[in-house]
């Protein structure tokens, strides 16, 4: 048989087979339903708010014209801004990708003591808000910081600009890299490292023919992943960058909020989403494309004959070294919600915290009702699209899944100014309410859900769930009495991720919040512009407790509930 | 699913119930002052007369933009704080009315519209505080003026906002516009620049710099000053001989107001002496605009501040281009 034959009998096949698929969809109206809730409501608050950025950068006065990217490309200031963001992510990603392979290297491979411990210290700056970096470092090295000033009484030291944000995006981020070089370290058998040393390899040699080639692709992902994170961090840059080293994102906001020039302040934003975007896709290519893993039946420990003695002890003294920063930077907000005035007076005093539960009080309840309403619509709508796209065969699933996942691409900044411009007019009118932080959570932290429910739906035998469908269960059913119950432990895991970022996010939520519904992130950044540190810092410590608090009933819950098992799908 | 939302719509409808009003008078303001300000002079008011305030918070943007939506059908009756400029326009679109009353005719006509469609309750002026403890460690002179700030003695020792992001440190670009002329302004603003620590983002930044002795020099509006001396921070407030600009947030009465009499009695009390004295004795740390009002600890009379005079509405339609020359020229200077 030829191959024109063939390719001509796939072509009919597919045809008849797409037909059948909606045949089927259609013979199922609970499916059909959902799908296209799911994909109008993704077009409506994913994509229509980001076509509203676009469509606003191009009308900065009556009628269309480039006349705003013209601005923005003249300003050399601006220029300076989109230099800088690329710059420093750049150097971010790169240096906090090291810290983190050396952090996962010196747990998994080097045996070194303390593993716990590192494992604790690189997943802390996780579940904590991401400005809390800039805002320790600002309270240790800034005008009056306790090290720069109060012990050595060094007067503008310069942590404004380029180092001390490298510094707070480092520690903020290289968690990330850490998880990820973790991840892809554990799936290599360390067998092979074995194998080639005693070969003969060199300890060296090996780590560099055999080691790292593995490890390669993991490194160039968590680059990515890191360039786009720090991309479109927010709350750093607006503490730490200062007006003479610009950033993207805060430039952004300065426009819109600041000027109110929203066409300006959009066209920015552009320039901020093409690398995000680009480089996130980049990333996903990568991670799809190959499966670097090398498990065989049990994951076995490492011998750890790789590292020599003296690369262990270098390798401890590192991790050492970044833990006592990250320690020393919560110290220092514990000790500054505790200190009458940061800098000047530090008598141990509550009335930060007296401030946080008096007139701030209304913050800590609008983000905990936010954050818990939220989290579990995204946590179960995230499940019914990665149900939608693993294992129906609707038409358009594509488009639904690369719509839900490009709301992590998109820098925050980005979102929040598509939501204002999208829904400060009819026919959605929305800015100033409830409805529209609960919307930006839900559409951003929905591909959570997504990806803990593929990842484990992939694991699960279709078979189990088209045997509920032969037995007559229609989709819906099938939903909730099969896939869902083995999907409950992945789905809890997500969730406390997105719990977390919903409790800690700030970028796209400072666009939102109003005095009726008003955040404790967004308190904090303000207490930390007009000079209130102690104030600031007071807020984080309870929302770090708050938080950690969460993860913690939750992973008990699903201990007595799973056992071990679920107690274990939490990775935190 | 469900029961999430079915959470999720009781919330709501709780976060909808408005305040149930009190028997008796009771006036709807929607204030644009910040919420514990506005509420210490609020309820000093309906303590004193009786009359029940309802208030919404809303900053000037979308106080305006409410205002105007609901104009076929008020739902507020007086407009409470956001600088001058918005009730300027917000009179041109017929927005609000006239009302004189008693007290209109004692207040300085830079605190109100001649048609008596809005007046000014407050002021904050400009001015610089230095702290006394880093001017004898660094061995510089008292600022009284404008021209002593360009010493090098001050070498990155002063504070001020941006006016990137700060309506404040736009107020002196402005002034400094005006008093100077554009481009002696910025020349002067240039030279300024090594002198500048940091420009802050937040308006009040940097006088929580100066009274911990982060920096010589803050630039700011006053209260927040005037805070830190009644505190105990060895802070002290100049006002430069050349003069400084203010702001001076007003109050209207909206056009088809349900509540008239209970809003010209708001209106009447905030420009009396006793409505002026909560000012100062509930700790606002706000200026009085009404002569004998009382002031606060080192605060210096009212009559004897040299304020310079601007059209704010000038002002607001020069911004995002002097604004914009502030970032290309100043914030690039070396």
């Amino acid at each position: 048989m030829g191959s024109h034959t063939s390719s001509r009998a796939q072509g009919s096949q597919a045809a008849s087979q797409a037909l059948g698929r909606l045949k089927r969809v259609a013979r199922d109206p609970v499916l059909a339903a959902a799908a296209l809730i799911t994909l109008g409501s993704l077009i409506v608050f994913v994509l229509y708010p980001l076509a509203s950025v676009v469509d606003q950068s191009f009308r900065p006065g009556e009628g269309y014209s480039a006349a705003a990217y013209g601005e923005v490309l003249k300003s050399a200031y601006l220029r300076k801004a989109f230099t800088n963001s690329l710059g420093m992510s750049l150097a971010t990603s790169m240096t906090g990708t090291l810290i983190g392979f050396i952090f996962a290297f010196a747990v998994v491979r080097a045996n070194v003591p303390l593993k716990k411990f590192f494992n604790i210290v690189a997943v802390i700056p996780i579940v904590s808000p991401p400005f809390i970096g800039a805002l320790a470092i600002i309270m240790l090295f800034g005008n009056n910081g306790l090290i720069t000033w109060n012990l050595l009484k060094i007067q503008n030291f310069p942590i404004y600009g380029f180092n001390g944000l490298f510094l707070a995006q480092v520690v903020t981020f290289f968690p990330v890299a850490y998880m990820t070089m973790k991840g892809v370290l554990e799936s290599m058998n360390p067998v092979l490292e074995d194998a080639a040393l005693n070969l003969g390899g060199s300890r060296l040699n090996v780590f560099l023919r055999v080691t790292l080639p593995l490890a390669v692709p993991g490194i160039a992902s968590s680059i990515l992943l890191l360039f786009v994170e720090t991309l479109a961090d927010f709350g750093n840059p607006l503490i730490l960058a200062g007006s003479k080293f610009p950033i993207l994102s805060v430039q952004a906001y300065l426009q819109i909020v600041g000027m109110y020039d929203l066409p300006k302040g959009a066209a920015i934003s552009v320039f901020l989403l093409i690398p995000s975007v680009l480089a996130f896709f980049l990333q996903r290519a990568i991670v799809g494309r190959k499966k670097y893993t090398t498990v065989t039946g049990k994951p076995q420990a490492s011998s750890g004959k790789i590292v020599s003695p003296g690369a262990r002890g270098l390798l401890f003294a590192l991790c050492i070294a970044v833990s006592a920063l990250v320690v020393l930077i919560y110290l220092s907000i514990l000790l500054g919600a505790l200190a009458k005035v940061w800098g000047y007076d530090h008598s141990l005093t509550l009335e930060h915290f007296k401030f946080v539960f008096g007139v701030g009080f209304k913050a800590v309840r609008d983000t905990l009702m936010i954050a818990g309403i939220a989290t579990p619509i995204a946590g179960l709508f995230g499940m019914i699209i990665a149900f939608l796209v693993a294992r129906t065969k609707i038409p358009g699933k594509k488009l639904i899944e690369t719509t839900s996942i490009l709301s992590f691409a998109v820098p925050g900044t980005v979102i929040g100014i598509g939501y204002i411009l999208a829904f400060n007019h009819k026919p959605l009118v929305l800015t100033g309410t409830l409805a529209i932080l609960l919307l930006n959570f839900v559409f951003r932290y929905i591909p959570v859900g997504i990806e803990s429910g593929t990842a484990i739906l992939q694991q699960i035998d279709p078979s189990i769930e088209e045997a509920a469908v032969d037995l007559g269960a229609d989709a819906r059913r099938t939903f909730f009495r099969i896939t869902l119950p083995m999907i409950v432990p992945a789905f809890f895991s997500g969730l406390v991720f997105a719990f977390v970022r919903a409790m800690t996010a700030v970028s796209a939520a400072i666009f939102l919040v109003s005095s009726r519904w008003n955040l404790m992130t967004v308190h904090i950044m303000s207490q930390v512009e007009s000079g209130n540190l102690g104030a600031a810092a007071a807020y984080s410590v309870i929302l770090v407790v708050i938080v950690a608090a969460a993860i913690g009933l939750i992973r008990l819950a699903l201990r007595a509930q799973y056992g071990r098992f679920g107690g274990n799908m939490l990775h935190f | 699913m469900k029961k999430i939302l079915a959470i999720a719509a009781i919330a709501l409808a709780l976060a909808a119930i408005p305040a149930f009003a009190k028997p008796g008078q009771t006036v709807v303001v929607y204030s644009s002052v910040d919420e514990v300000n506005a509420k210490k002079i609020l309820d000093a008011f309906t303590a004193e007369t009786g009359t029940a305030v309802q208030f919404v918070q809303l900053s000037s943007g979308p106080a305006y933009a409410r205002i105007k939506a609901e104009s076929n059908n008020p739902q507020a009756d007086v407009w409470f704080g956001a600088p001058s400029e918005n009730h300027i326009i917000a009179k041109n679109e017929k927005l609000t009315q006239a009302y004189k009353g008693s007290g209109f005719d004692a207040l300085g006509k830079e605190f109100k519209d001649p048609d008596g469609f809005w007046r000014s309750f407050y002021m904050n002026p400009m001015a610089f505080a230095v702290n006394k403890e880093v001017l004898a460690r660094i061995g510089a002179p008292k600022p009284t003026s404008w021209a002593d700030l360009l010493n090098p003695a001050f070498k990155g020792q002063i504070q001020m906002p941006s006016p990137q992001s700060s309506g404040t440190a736009y107020n002196v670009v402005a002034s400094l516009v005006v008093m100077m002329g554009e481009d002696k302004a910025y020349d002067y603003m240039k030279k300024l620049a090594p002198n500048i620590q940091t420009y802050t983002s937040s308006g009040t930044a940097p006088s929580k710099a100066v009274q911990v002795g982060q920096c010589a020099v803050a630039l700011q509006f006053t209260p927040a000053f005037f805070e830190a001396i009644v505190k105990g921070f060895p802070v002290e407030v100049i006002f430069p001989k050349e003069g400084v600009w203010f702001e001076a947030p007003a109050v209207s009465i909206l056009k088809g107001a349900r509540n008239l009499a209970a809003a010209q009695e708001l209106v009447d009390w905030l420009s009396s002496v006793k409505g002026q004295n909560v000012m100062t004795d509930k700790q606002t740390f706000f200026y009085p605009v009404v002569a004998g009002a009382k002031l606060g600890t080192g605060m210096p009379a009212f009559e004897s501040l040299k304020t310079i005079d601007i059209d704010p509405l000038w002002a607001g339609e020069q911004k995002k281009r002097l604004v914009e020359r502030w970032v290309q020229e100043v914030l690039t200077a070396k």
